[in-house]
């Protein structure tokens, strides 16, 4: 169903291929997952099967790609380039594409249109449109979401409603880019078992995902969810591991951990070389002591968006030297939160204290500068700092973008731009700095940075808060957990209490298998999930990576 | 998602649609070319009553189809200042007999005459045109275009999109403009949810708007042709088809803006270029 032979991918003006000499085969009807690390290709793979690479992102390519019978990339001579050989329009008559991001797929006004016009556009008979469209928002659990306008949408409906005008139109190869990158956790888990109700056996799927327990706990009993098949691009997108999930997982974890990939819970700790989680060193966790002064404090908030109550008498204290994380399901009034805090927000209530930075979930939103460099020292030339330059370097030292320092801040990585948007607050020495879903969508090694750099942020004296679903990273993380439900506090304390009293599962907000496993060890979740990390990269090896 | 995306409720909720007019539901391509054919009509009187006549007439049926007095506002609010400024020139700069000075400048009968007639011509046209817009349903209308003005597949996925696009607009605009503020530095606001309005930010914001939304652009463009967008002749899920009642519409607007101008051309009302000698 799927053959790519030699394929190599070179972006305009690069030195080196992104894919250079990726070969695969899929038969019809089989499950893949893909996984590598970030920079390994695997987005560009799918995005050369759908034929978007080279015809509407620009490229030159070179091997052969066959999809679902059809020629997609071919030689047009000896050592030439390939030229695409099928449009990208034609090709969708068989392959559906999904990606990360819901804005970017809900091209209609309302669900029903947005899931009709792929038919519409394929030429499917008009009397069998409402028919199809009904059962692909069904087989997605968005049957009711059918008159909604897709602005009113949340994340995981728009994206279940793009699934559905994937599904619609009965594609016999499905390309899946991340889907619930950004989803919380209710939405992940909606979108992982509509996709797997939407596999089966007429249709090949190919995979490339971060959040592995949510797909594996979309299987029948709650596991067992993953594809069947596992193949892991390496540097450059060659393939260094093929062959079935439960061998290449048990095989090749470790090195995929010290790759940066994501993995399941259980092929995490295995791959620490660990065969109960007792048995793993537990890192040690400085003690913090005493809290710190407060920084920032807010006092029986109330704010209003759109002619509701999104936040009802809430109050925090941003303490010195702490991490509060504030976690809750979406529209209950996290965000508001954050831009109440920074004072960007007009709300009732009383907020004492100095300016708040605030980094937000999308991070091109706040850049202000032609280069990375100018980004950085913009806070601290603009507040008329003396030592500005030094410390730009300094930040761009710290988060790992000396190397980058001259680039267009919008042509970074996602992960880059992250660690962009932490570098250019953090430099203005704000004592507060607030971050809005910091780690979404990440990579496991951004996901590491970032949480080492807020951990640092609140050792170093800064108070911190953090809105999340990511409660491996609040675990990890943070002192104090704030829970928001329906705009309101449903619990507000240290955060081994607040995550072991059941009260985030009320919220919607199922703890992961690796944070239950934690806690039930007994020594500190904190520690128990920074050691089984830590081992699992030290265990990691190229040379135990092999089909 | 913990924010909620540009154009949504904080909550994601739906938001209350709005009551179906009269005008809704006439086909989007024959109220456009009705619209297009009363203004051209309109171009040629240039007094005040024939636009007075049916800008009252306007208001009136559009109140009877249920259009809510805020959109006719909004007509008047967007499109006065330019009636106002035509009204001015107008006023200073036709020949004709002196009915008073201002401020060293001589305003003519004429000036008064064809001034008022050509600012509430604006009004006129411009509530029509607000009306018309505030009506038409985006997918009737690219619907409807591709079957009776041959719009073509691409064409007609591209303006849905951009409409998404619009629509999503204002929202963002807010939303970079309090992500770039969270970067500054120095007190705290003194005022809660104000955002700086130097030309400075207000540059650096516009031009990460543009970055933002011409990248979502592209990307639903990809979106589109993985969707199949021109791959082939389409089918339309709601056919555009014609009914009586758009004939009816058709012919009531034209006829009456053709009646309303007969009966004050009898009455001696009725001015044109060639009247007024313009």
């Amino acid at each position: 169903m799927i053959e790519v032979g030699g394929l190599r991918v070179r972006w305009p003006h690069a030195d080196d291929d992104v894919l250079a000499g990726t070969d695969l085969d899929v038969r019809p009807g089989e499950h893949v997952l893909v996984l590598g690390a970030s920079g390994s290709g695997k987005s560009t793979l799918l995005r050369t099967l759908a034929g978007v690479v080279p015809q509407q992102v620009d490229a030159q390519t070179w091997g052969r790609v066959q999809v679902a019978g059809r020629r997609v990339l071919a030689p047009s001579g000896p050592g030439r380039p390939s030229v695409p050989t099928t449009t990208t329009a034609h090709l969708a008559r068989d392959v559906g594409t999904l990606t990360q991001d819901p804005w970017a797929q809900l091209c209609l006004p309302t669900v029903t249109d947005e899931v009709a016009s792929g038919l519409e556009h394929r030429g499917v008979p008009a009397a069998e449109i409402d028919a199809r469209v009904r059962e692909a928002l069904r087989a997605v659990g968005a049957a009711h979401l059918a008159d909604r306008r897709t602005a009113t949408l949340s994340g995981g409906e728009g994206q279940r409603v793009a699934l559905a005008a994937v599904l619609a139109a009965r594609p016999r190869v499905l390309l899946l880019d991340e889907p619930t990158a950004l989803l919380d956790p209710a939405g992940a888990a909606g979108v992982a078992r509509a996709l797997q109700a939407a596999g089966g056996p007429d249709r090949t799927t190919l995979l490339v995902e971060h959040r592995l327990d949510e797909h594996d706990g979309a299987g029948p009993g709650g596991t067992g969810g993953l594809p069947e098949r596992v193949v892991v691009l390496g540097a450059r997108g060659r393939v260094v591991a093929d062959g079935p999930t439960a061998d290449v997982l048990g095989d090749a974890g470790g090195h995929l951990a010290a790759l940066g990939t994501w993995l399941p819970w259980a092929a995490e700790l295995a791959a620490s070389g660990a065969r109960r989680l007792a048995d793993v060193e537990a890192a040690p966790v400085p003690s913090r002591g005493t809290p710190g002064p407060a920084l920032l404090e807010a006092r029986g908030l109330v704010v209003h968006r759109g002619g509701r109550r999104v936040l009802d008498g809430v109050s925090l204290a941003v303490r010195a030297g702490r991490v509060t994380a504030v976690v809750g399901l979406n529209g209950s009034g996290k965000s508001s939160l954050l831009l109440a805090l920074a004072g960007l927000l007009p709300a009732d209530g009383v907020v004492r204290g100095g300016r708040a930075a605030l980094v937000l979930q999308r991070p091109e939103q706040q850049l202000l500068a032609r280069t990375v460099r100018d980004e950085v020292a913009w806070g601290p030339r603009r507040a008329g700092a003396r030592d500005a330059e030094a410390r730009a370097d300094a930040a761009l030292a710290r988060y790992g973008l000396t190397a980058v320092a001259g680039a267009d801040p919008f042509r970074l990585s996602g992960g880059q731009q992250r660690r962009l948007a932490l570098a250019s607050v953090t430099v203005c020495d704000h004592e507060v700095v607030l971050a809005d879903e910091p780690t979404f969508g990440q990579d496991r090694a951004t996901w590491r940075s970032c949480a080492v750099s807020l951990r640092g942020l609140a050792d170093e004296g800064r108070g911190v808060v953090l809105v999340t679903h990511d409660v491996r990273l609040v675990a990890e993380v943070a002192d104090d957990v704030l829970v928001l439900r329906d705009g309101r506090a449903l619990a507000h304390g240290p955060v081994e209490a607040v995550l072991r009293s059941g009260v985030l599962a009320g919220a919607g907000l199922p703890l992961p298998p690796a944070v239950r496993a934690a806690l039930a060890d007994g020594r500190g979740a904190a520690g128990v999930l920074a050691g089984v990390a830590a081992a699992t990269v030290r265990a990691g090896a190229p040379a135990g990576v092999g089909p | 998602m913990s924010a909620a995306p540009a154009g949504a409720s904080p909550d994601g909720r739906a938001a209350p649609r709005a009551r179906r007019t009269a005008l809704a539901r006439r086909d989007p391509t024959v109220v456009l070319a009705t619209l297009l054919v009363v203004s051209l009509l309109l171009l040629v009187p240039v007094d005040p009553w024939t636009p007075l006549t049916l800008l009252v007439l306007t208001v009136a049926a559009a109140r009877a189809a249920a259009v809510p007095w805020s959109t006719l506002a909004r007509g008047l609010a967007s499109f006065g200042p330019f009636a106002l400024s035509v009204l001015a020139v107008n006023l200073v700069t036709r020949p004709g007999a002196p009915v008073a000075r201002v401020a060293g400048l001589t305003v003519t009968d004429v000036g008064v005459l064809v001034g008022t007639g050509l600012a509430l011509r604006t009004v006129l046209v411009g509530t029509l045109a607000v009306v018309v817009a505030a009506s038409l349903d985006p997918v009737r209308l690219v619907a409807s275009l591709h079957r009776h003005a041959r719009l073509g597949a691409r064409g007609a996925a591209a303006l849905l999109a951009a409409h998404r696009v619009l629509e999503q607009l204002p929202a963002r605009w807010v939303a970079v403009r309090q992500a770039q503020a969270a970067r500054l530095p120095g007190p705290r606001p003194t005022r809660a949810g104000a955002l700086p309005t130097s030309p400075d930010l207000l540059v650096r914001a516009a031009f990460t708007l543009l970055v933002v939304t011409l990248r979502q652009a592209q990307q639903m463009a990809v979106t589109l042709e993985t969707r199949g967008v021109g791959s082939g002749p389409r089918t339309v899920h709601r056919p555009a088809r014609l009914g009586a009642g758009d004939a009816v519409l058709a012919a009531v607007a034209v006829g009456t803006t053709v009646v309303v101008g007969a009966v004050l051309w009898r009455l001696g009302l009725l001015e044109t270029w060639a009247s007024v000698g313009g």
